[in-house]
């Protein structure tokens, strides 16, 4: 669920700078992977470059235009064999996320920490909380991070803490600019409640063995 | 029965493995007759997500100058519970675990299909990953902004339990004490002075046995399991402080006046670094990152002064033996990577500049002990910053692709011995009877080191056949080779990785047909040129050009079918066909031609060139070409001007770079918007479709290439005709009477004229 989009990359900085690939672009399992573009075709053993394969074909039956009339000819119509490009579908904007949404389930989850965590831990992830807040209020904060946020706060609340920590890294990849200086307040935040809730969960039940993981002797 | 194609493909998968000949010449005379050395491309850590490792030890051979590991080549005898070492023929008890042991109950490693195995050892400390960040101050403001949130990032990537440390420098040094309590403290040091590991040690009082640094015992508890220094602190524990420290952070203060270069300290910064770790975790993976804008300018391992008006050194100054610090520079710089390969640590270099930063001086800090280098023009770029992110990319398991402090060791059988290794690594000086006395690239011993390694990376191993002539090896012989990679994971686990291969042997007499079957050109191809670049880092570059060449006529001699002084006559079966044109693009390529590039985009192309895979390696000796068109799906088309076709997008990958160029008819087309018109949607679909597999590439590799989107005329399109075969040219334009293709600019001699007078001299009976 993470943001795939690509944006070009720095060209005022960067000779060809290639593109930048959003963290979910990068994460993303190979999943359908084209064929990869490896081959190679042998030059015929004269060296020429004549490969009979490379006879072109000529453009159309027409046969190829002069040089001059080419801008006036315009490509054929039609579909096109080298496509195979699916459309994106963007999703429609959503409604505006709310400072409180995302702020007081984490204020929640910092008090649920008090007693557990070291004080200037708390008191350090409390005055990121507030930069957070402060930043929101000075509206200097992005859609895709608000949303994303209110995205994180949901699974934190759900107590999916995986799930959790990687909206928290796609927004520290993504987005550094806006929230490197607060960000790693929740990523703390996430770490706490994790411990928290395991240590909890510990007193409750045994601990499972682990499954091993051997090649059968058969 | 497969082809050798499907063979050596199924090879690759399984083991890593790609020999440049499949079927062994049997004696050392007809061997060296066969010019291509008996080599292979060796990827220990190459990616199986079918092959879980086992979860116990291997069972060593128990003669002590041997040690192999059980495997399917081995003889059982499973009545007596025994097995013999198919290396040293030494036979050996099962260990008593192996009891329950028969023909249809084997354990693993003596499957045929498990000629890979990857055991799990059970014992050992699991210490940390470790991170020392080295950070250059003298960044432009917009330059150190980019690479403080890069480094805040990768706070995020690093896995939580991974230890992380900063230094930073300018003029000064500063070790930068990080705690959870506030007030930050650092240790600053002179730039200009170098200091010994132990003087390094004693001021950042790591020596005073009160301190909590020993490291942790292997027998003691995993409560704690390490007792980390004041500059390495787990991430988990720190990153809230060391976000703010790193937020915090100031271009260098001291004033650099007009004309002048900062003072930049990265001689003795590394230093500091490495004997850092050096004391407080020898022997543990750890990666020194060091992060420049520019040229050692002071101190031990400065490239160059702080006047601007004395430049950098180019080649021509090293030609004429001008580089006044060159020597000197590199000399500091390898006793750091050799220190640094003892400790089975590794250094990563990313240089981001416009002007050359000194990686030939410092190249062997990555070289040695297996870091990456990264070449950008500024730390506020998408190649930077992708590039930089995906060090920490994982793999199918969730696991880091990062591996650390290997050594690899290699068993031969009698009739072979090891010559050498190219690539990553350095000799750990293991003498035994499988080493060879005649030495290629790396030699002398039968193990090396390999600090820093990842799955694709890649090491050339050279073998040399011993056997003699007059004592044959009975028919149906194989030889075997064994490959044993001990390796810290990126889980902090030990393991080992063990592939155990057999070729047959063939009398080349007899049965050359069978031998020349199964030459692997494009293994050849990759094995020969990194030779040829390693012979290239020591020797002139013609006397390397000269040196390919003769192997190539060579070659061709012994293989071709020719009718003696009858050039026309001469060809080449098709497992040798494609050798002659990879050699006539590896003689253009950066990585033996020096002219138009700095002596530092010189060690870059090299350094990659010799780790990358096969596949990877392949590319950058002749790049891929695609064309895109209306007559049918893209097809790969040849390397050559008579591809470039006004109807027609290119899409070149170099590796290095990725180049889309437009024909002359296409751009028009653009120009025209006919892409904005609904009836000729086809036309925005042709434009798209080499934008989205250049985008395939991209997003895979490592590290990110530059992308250059050009057009017919475009001056960027030089990328593009500096790679083709300059098959017309402005001086036979006319003799070719047509108007496909274009011509190129060049006085290079084309792939014509270059198997014009391969053949001559492979059939002419004076050579």
């Amino acid at each position: 669920m993470a943001e795939l989009y690509v944006k070009p990359g720095n060209k005022e900085r960067g000779w060809n700078d290639p593109p930048q690939f959003s963290y979910g672009l990068q994460t993303q399992a190979g999943g359908s992977k084209r064929t990869p573009l490896t081959k190679r075709v042998a030059a015929p053993q004269d060296g020429s470059p004549r490969a009979p394969s490379e006879t072109s074909p000529g453009l159309s039956p027409v046969g190829p235009p002069l040089l001059s009339s080419m801008a006036s000819r315009p490509p054929p119509m039609g579909s096109c064999p080298a496509s195979n490009v699916k459309p994106t579908n963007f999703p429609v904007i959503e409604s505006e996320t709310l400072l409180e949404d995302v702020l007081t389930p984490l204020e929640q989850a910092l008090e649920d920490c008090h007693g557990h965590t070291k004080k200037q831990v708390c008191d350090d992830i409390s005055r990121r909380l507030a930069l957070l807040q402060e930043q929101w209020a000075a509206g200097k904060l992005s859609v895709p991070v608000k949303r994303r946020m209110a995205l994180l706060v949901q699974e934190l609340s759900r107590h999916h803490w995986d799930a959790a920590d990687d909206i928290h890294r796609s927004l520290m990849v993504d987005h550094v600019t806006e929230v490197s200086q607060w960000m790693v307040g929740v990523k703390r935040l996430i770490a706490e409640k994790r411990t928290l809730s395991s240590e909890e969960e510990t007193n409750e039940e045994e601990a499972m063995a682990e499954e091993n993981q051997t090649v059968p002797v058969i | 029965m497969a082809t050798y194609l499907e063979f050596i493909q199924q090879n690759e998968e399984r083991d890593g493995v790609r020999f440049s000949w499949n079927v062994w010449p049997s004696s050392r005379l007809e061997a060296t007759r066969m010019v291509v050395p008996l080599a292979c491309l060796l990827t220990p850590l190459k990616e199986r997500p079918d092959l879980p490792p086992v979860q116990y030890d291997p069972v060593l051979c128990s003669r002590p100058t041997c040690k192999a590991i059980l495997n399917p080549l081995c003889q059982v005898d499973y009545r007596a519970k025994l097995w013999a070492c198919n290396f040293c023929f030494q036979r050996n008890q099962f260990p008593p675990a192996y009891a329950g042991i028969s023909e249809v109950n084997q354990p693993a490693e003596l499957m045929p299909q498990f000629s890979t195995v990857e055991y799990m050892l059970q014992r050992g400390a699991q210490t940390p990953l470790i991170f020392l960040y080295v950070v250059d101050t003298c960044l432009e403001e917009d330059d150190l902004q980019a690479l403080k949130e890069s480094l805040q990032m990768s706070l995020s990537l690093l896995p939580p339990d991974a230890l992380v440390g900063l230094i930073t420098f300018g003029r000064m040094v500063q070790v930068h004490e990080l705690s959870c309590e506030g007030i930050s403290k650092s240790y600053v040091f002179r730039g200009t002075k170098d200091l010994t590991a132990k003087q390094i040690q004693d001021m950042l009082g790591l020596t005073k046995p009160a301190m909590p640094m020993q490291q942790a015992r292997p027998a003691q508890p995993q409560e704690h399991p390490f007792v980390s220094s004041r500059f390495l602190q787990p991430v988990h524990k720190i990153d809230m402080n060391l976000t703010d420290l790193l937020g915090e952070l100031q271009r260098d203060p001291w004033p650099v006046t007009q004309g002048k270069r900062p003072l930049r300290s990265t001689g003795v910064a590394l230093s500091i670094a490495v004997g850092l770790l050096e004391g407080t975790f020898p022997n543990t993976g750890a990666r020194i990152m060091l992060f420049t804008g520019g040229p050692p300018t002071q101190g031990p391992g400065m490239v160059v002064g702080d006047e601007l008006k004395v430049p950098i050194r180019s080649w021509h100054d090293i030609e004429k033996d001008n580089a006044r610090l060159m020597k000197k520079a590199t000399k500091h710089y390898e006793m750091l990577a050799n220190r640094t390969a003892t400790n089975g640590h590794c250094i990563d270099i990313y240089a981001c500049a416009l002007d050359q930063t000194g990686l030939l001086e410092m190249k062997c800090c990555a070289n040695l002990t297996g870091g990456h280098m990264v070449m950008g023009d500024s730390f506020n770029t998408s190649l930077f910053k992708q590039t930089f992110q995906r060090i920490f990319t994982k793999d199918f398991n969730g696991d880091f692709r990062m591996a650390f402090g290997a050594t690899l060791d290699i068993k031969t059988s009698r009739e072979l011995k090891i010559a050498g290794a190219i690539g990553p690594c350095v000799s750990l000086n293991v003498k035994g009877p499988c080493v060879s006395e005649n030495e290629l690239g790396v030699g002398g011993t039968s193990q090396w080191k390999i600090c820093g390694l990842d799955p694709t990376s890649t090491l050339g191993i050279y073998f040399e056949v011993v056997n003699q002539h007059n004592a044959p090896i009975p028919q149906g012989g194989r030889g075997a080779i064994q490959f044993v990679t001990h390796y810290q994971h990126s889980s902090t686990q030990r393991r080992i990785r063990v592939t155990t291969v057999a070729r047959n042997w063939a009398d080349a007499q007899s049965q050359l047909r069978h031998i020349e079957a199964a030459f692997d050109q494009e293994a050849a191809a990759v094995l020969m040129a990194r030779l040829g670049v390693f012979r290239a880092e020591s020797e002139e570059g013609p006397d390397v050009l000269r040196w390919l060449d003769r192997q190539l006529i060579r070659l061709c001699q012994k293989f071709g079918q020719y009718n003696k002084d009858d050039p026309n006559s001469f060809r080449l079966s098709d497992t040798f066909s494609l050798y002659p044109q990879f050699m006539f693009h590896l003689r253009r390529s950066p990585f033996l031609q020096v002219f138009n590039n700095s002596p530092d985009e010189s060690s870059y192309y090299r350094h990659h060139f010799a780790r990358q895979d096969l596949t990877q390696s392949l590319i950058m000796i002749q790049p891929i070409l695609y064309s895109y068109s209306f007559h049918g799906p893209p097809e790969p088309v040849l390397l050559d001007s008579s591809s470039i076709l006004a109807d027609r997008i290119l899409l070149m990958d170099t590796f290095f770079q990725i180049v889309i160029y437009l024909g002359e008819t296409i751009a028009q087309w653009r120009k025209a918007g006919y892409q904005d018109m609904p009836e000729y949607e086809n036309f925005k679909h042709l434009l798209q479709a080499p934008l989205d597999d250049a985008q395939e590439i991209l997003q895979a590799r490592f590290p990110m290439p530059r992308y250059i989107n050009t057009e017919h005329g475009g001056s960027q399109a030089r990328f593009l005709l500096s790679k083709v075969n300059p098959s017309q040219t402005h001086n036979n334009l006319y003799a070719w009477g047509q108007e496909t293709g274009a011509p190129i600019l060049t006085d290079d001699v084309s792939l014509q004229v270059f198997m014009d007078h391969l053949k001559k001299l492979a059939v002419s009976s004076a050579s």
